[in-house]
């Protein structure tokens, strides 16, 4: 038997009566006592704090570096931020995908310039090895380093909309951290990750502060040296205390994410062609929608793809679930089947009011005294397309559950808006 | 997680290794889940019951339970008519991580009585929680 991996957090974890579970061989929170009903609601309505130490950074220097990785990120760098489309620079991140050369996924990333020739990358929790090995075999120039920072990078997420009041209180100079802090933007840095644009907590720690996050409501994800992460977990617990922050765990995470139709990496992408899906946003796709801006890895293989698989987003009417896997399907209307569920949660925040669905932060259109139910939600691979709206059925041979297929899930999402808003 | 030794296992009640927990009382029996099956599912997002006047062998499954991570079958500990379910439930499904002793499920008519006499005592129940 493999030895579970522990972040440094896990001392926490275990202390506060966490459910635990293995996920990518670290021993990881699903919950805590509290429950994930009220972490998922949490994040919806005040903040949440995630350890995400698990995951892994690579870091590439050196002159080429930029090159390297527009050869092999599905993003075009020269034309990737914000609607204008404009170059990543320092200060800025992209999300995208490292294919290999047949077009399936060998991993999710978001990749942060620090410098003009540096640049962290943030892999799924094991891939820091195998990324960092696809990388220096797709170099052929020297001068470039690529690094590994495996569990050498200490990175934990706050999510909601109480996230900037609540890490205001922690920073040394928060104006000039939050001015300009678009999505998908950054400041700051540490020990290796160093940027020119250092951001320091009251105490002096270096710390990356990132407008980006894995729940689709607004906040950051937060790097320190992996020895200060204790101390910046127990600060904003502190500090955290009279917004409702709550300590969360990684099922919440997966509902959160599911309604937000994020994909978690080798469940809802993997080894299969990464088309056909809704992330069409993570590949340079021309305003034609048959060429790529750019040639990298994996992209002509994409290109000449005809016959992949339709990776769909779906919402139930309740909140049961049918589990993904092997003993379970999806079958049309006529019964037949037509491929397998990929990922099936609950997200707890939306209910549906006279068939349409409501979310506790749909606005105007959440009624009064609204109390979710919640909806089952996440990803089918059908072996045919599906347009949004119409019905399919996931089930385990003895239950059937109706889910329509859908564009979005949760409404009312906060991860874009402006932070001026949310300091008010 | 509870300990062992947080678990709330009332005495007066008889249990299953399915962590079911049946109380009788004038000839018919309430039926739920145990503050360990509480405890290890976590919140409690839906109960699917079945309907009064439904008929289940001993150890039939006559509904599930469902929280955000997982879907179990509740399983009937012993035979007999459905005479009533707990429609509490169906608004509020969390009652059972409240308190899920005074939050039955299902009651039932025991077609034959001579069953409950199998169920665990709460010694035995929770020698089989100490694994």
């Amino acid at each position: 038997m493999q030895t579970q991996k522990k972040t440094v957090l896990h001392g926490f974890h275990v202390k506060q009566g966490a459910k635990m579970a293995s996920f990518a061989d670290y021993d990881m929170p699903l919950w805590y006592p509290t429950g994930i009903k009220s972490e998922h609601l949490a994040v919806i309505q005040n903040a949440g704090i995630f350890d995400t130490s698990h995951m892994a950074a690579v870091t590439v220097k050196g002159e080429g570096s930029r090159e390297l990785l527009q050869h092999c990120l599905s993003k075009d760098l020269n034309s990737c931020v914000g609607l204008k489309k404009s170059a990543l620079t320092e200060g800025k991140c992209v999300y995208g995908i490292f294919l290999n050369p047949d077009g399936t996924v060998i991993d999710d990333a978001i990749v942060y310039q620090l410098q003009p020739s540096k640049f962290m990358i943030i892999v799924n929790a094991g891939m820091g090895g195998p990324v960092a090995e696809h990388l220096q075999q797709s170099c052929d120039k020297d001068g470039i380093i690529v690094e590994d920072l495996t569990d050498l990078i200490g990175k934990m997420d706050i999510q909601g909309p109480k996230s900037a009041l609540i890490l205001k209180k922690i920073i040394k100079d928060p104006d000039l951290l939050f001015d300009g802090l678009t999505y998908f933007s950054f400041k700051g840095g540490l020990g290796s990750c160093t940027s020119s644009m250092p951001v320091e907590m009251i105490d002096g720690t270096e710390i990356l502060v990132s407008r980006t996050g894995y729940t689709g409501e607004f906040g950051f994800e937060l790097f320190v040296e992996v020895d200060q992460l204790k101390a910046l977990w127990d600060k904003l617990l502190q500090a955290g205390e009279e917004y409702g922050l709550s300590a969360c765990g990684l099922a919440s995470r997966d509902s959160l994410r599911a309604g937000a139709v994020l994909p978690l990496s080798h469940q809802d992408i993997g080894p299969w062609p990464f088309i056909s899906n809704p992330w069409k946003f993570a590949l340079p796709w021309n305003e034609d929608g048959k060429s790529f801006s750019k040639d990298f890895i994996g992209a002509d293989a994409l290109l000449e793809e005809t016959e992949a698989d339709h990776t769909l987003p779906f919402a139930g009417f309740d909140p049961r679930k049918i589990a993904a896997g092997d003993t379970t399907s999806v079958i049309d209307s006529a019964g037949e089947k037509i491929g397998r569920i990929l990922t099936c949660t609950t997200d707890m925040a939306i209910g549906r009011v006279d068939g349409e669905i409501i979310g506790l932060a749909s606005g105007e259109a959440t009624p009064e005294g609204f109390k979710p139910k919640g909806l089952s939600c996440g990803f089918v691979l059908l072996n045919k397309n599906f347009e949004p709206g119409e019905i399919i059925f996931l089930t385990d041979g003895k239950r059937k559950l109706k889910v329509e297929i859908r564009v979005d899930v949760r409404p009312g999402r906060s991860a874009r808006r402006a932070i001026k808003t949310m300091l008010a | 997680m509870k300990e062992l030794s947080e678990l709330n296992l009332p005495e007066n009640l008889r249990y299953t290794d399915d962590h079911e927990w049946t109380s009788s009382e004038g000839g018919t029996m309430k039926i739920g889940v145990s503050d360990y099956a509480q405890d290890q599912m976590g919140d409690i997002v839906f109960v699917e019951m079945p309907e009064v006047g439904d008929n289940f062998d001993k150890g039939d499954e006559f509904g599930t339970l469902e929280s955000v991570k997982a879907v179990s079958e509740l399983y009937i500990p012993v035979g007999g008519e459905v005479i009533a379910v707990n429609e509490a439930l169906e608004d509020g499904p969390e009652l059972i991580n409240e308190d899920p002793y005074a939050n039955w499920i299902v009651e039932i008519k025991p077609s034959d009585p001579s069953e409950i006499d199998q169920l665990l005592t709460v010694e035995a129940y929770r020698e089989i929680l100490k694994g």
